[in-house]
């Protein structure tokens, strides 16, 4: 479970969340959507614990499959290398290595060094930190940046069965409309910090319309 | 549980050690370091011994020392400074691994490089040997100096790397703190904080060392500055975390 409780947060006197409040439930994958600068990662950052709430509290599982929105992981390591260091460090340990690898789509870059990958390869590399201990919550802030079509209609499979399958909890940021549509359950939408809609996402030219409507009522506001 | 948590700190820091260890040597940080202290210091001894005009391996010590704590700093600016400057950082923390196991995984391994760097001078005292007969004893104690002011270092610059998501900031400000310690004697005559001061000095420290005595309190001294830089390490970064 993730749950957002009235969180609310400022950066040198701006607010840049104001009182959010959202729920997903296991078994759920819940769009986060909202312009560049309207508070997706701040709110991400806060249910995780790296940012601190000036109000409101954060109620996730753990452990928790975060990726983070610019992933890094260190040049010199090949990917297996890291892949096995994070899966050390999770708690509890995993020993997932090569299935996560081969979920993510990275079995066969194993050897190759972090350093050496592609922007989408080591976006890859991040997805599959993030599934290392098949945890019940995951928190992916733009999974799908830098993916070429086909590694997208993967990732695609992987973030659907993780909760259809898996149970899991699923909060996915994305500016891609026509991937909420396709993976979301439910999406909540984000502008200038507030919450301004929490529904179905419907299809994708439908979600568009009301997407632009809402970011268009809510810079009037 | 206590036990628990304790299995669970102590691996994870092995991990970090292993992680640390792969990353400081796939760069070219310890090669550079190495061959610039091997050849600054080699050229200074060389020089030394043909001034002194005898064979004496106690002029090597000061030296070495105070290359180190212009060099372990280069070594140790990348640890924290770096994986807060990329963000991942927050992957740990996301997880959360315990910062004691960052901090002294980080150290341990940071550490365990500068004295491989530095091992090579142990050839210094065996061409010494060659030559000569000279005493054994204070070169043993020497290098054991040398090994804790490395230690010493390296949770200075730990600290230092604490405190930046720059690492060129965090170079500099380790090898300014490692240079107010090891000049902290000077001029220790002339105010009355002077003995206290002196008893920071790490190179007074060394030279004691090197005289051939592994005192305790010298010992203690090393330990207890490497404990406190560590301490101060985990605090920063404890701090950091939630902004
Ligand atoms: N550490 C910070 N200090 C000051 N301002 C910040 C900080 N982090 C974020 N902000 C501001 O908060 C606002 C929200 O940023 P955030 O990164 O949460 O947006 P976002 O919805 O994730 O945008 P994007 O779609 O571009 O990723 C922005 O105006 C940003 O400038
Ligand atoms: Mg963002």
């Amino acid at each position: 479970m993730i749950e957002a409780k009235g969180l609310s947060r400022s950066f040198g006197g701006r607010e840049v969340v104001h009182d959010v409040d959202f729920r997903v439930g296991p078994g759920e994958v819940v769009g986060f959507l909202g312009p560049n600068g309207a508070g997706k990662t701040t709110t991400i950052r806060m249910l995780l614990g790296l940012l601190r709430p000036d109000r409101g509290s954060a109620d996730v599982s753990r452990p928790v499959g975060y990726l983070p929105e610019q992933f890094a992981g260190y040049d010199g390591m090949s990917v297996r290398g890291y892949l096995r260091f994070m899966a050390r460090m999770k708690q509890p340990p995993s020993n997932e290595v090569d299935a996560a690898m081969a979920r993510a789509g990275v079995a066969d870059l194993a050897r190759r060094p972090l350093a050496r990958l592609s922007k989408g390869q080591r976006q890859r590399v991040g997805l599959a930190q993030a599934l290392l201990g098949s945890p019940p919550a995951f928190v992916l802030d733009e999974p799908m940046q830098g993916l070429d079509p086909k590694q997208v209609v993967d990732a695609r499979h992987v973030v659907q069965s993780l909760a259809h399958e898996g149970g899991a909890a699923v909060l996915l940021s994305t500016h891609v409309l026509a991937e909420a549509a396709a993976i979301c359950d439910r999406v909540v939408v984000i502008v200038k910090g507030r919450v301004v809609a929490e529904e179905r996402p419907g299809d994708a030219a439908d979600l568009e319309a009301r997407f632009l409507r809402l970011v268009g009522q809510a810079e009037l506001a | 549980m206590r036990g628990l948590r304790a299995t669970r700190a102590t691996r994870a820091t092995w991990a970090v050690v292993g992680k640390e260890l792969v990353v400081l040597w796939t760069s070219p940080l310890p090669y550079v370091v190495g061959a610039l202290l091997h050849i600054v210091l080699g050229t200074l001894y060389v020089n030394q011994l043909q001034a002194r005009g005898q064979a004496l391996a106690q002029p090597l010590f000061p030296l070495a020392g105070f290359l180190l704590i212009a060099l372990v700093p280069i070594l140790t600016m990348r640890t924290l400074a770096d994986e807060a400057r990329t963000g991942s950082l927050d992957l740990l923390h996301a997880v959360p691994v315990p910062t004691r196991a960052l901090v002294v995984g980080k150290w341990l391994a940071s550490w365990v490089t500068t004295l491989v760097v530095l091992a090579p001078a142990t050839l210094f005292a065996v061409l010494l040997a060659w030559w000569g007969n000279p005493d054994r004893g204070p070169i043993i104690a020497g290098f054991a100096g040398l090994a804790l002011l490395s230690a010493a270092v390296a949770g200075v610059g730990l600290l230092a790397s604490s405190l930046t998501s720059s690492q060129p900031v965090a170079a500099m400000v380790g090898f300014f703190v490692a240079l107010l310690l090891w000049f902290a004697h000077v001029g220790s005559e002339t105010t009355s904080a002077g003995p206290l001061l002196a008893g920071f000095s790490i190179s007074e420290r060394l030279r004691s060392f090197a005289g051939g005595a592994i005192d305790s309190s010298d010992v203690g001294f090393f330990v207890l500055l490497t404990a406190a830089a560590l301490v101060a390490a985990a605090t920063v970064v404890q701090g950091r975390r939630l902004r």
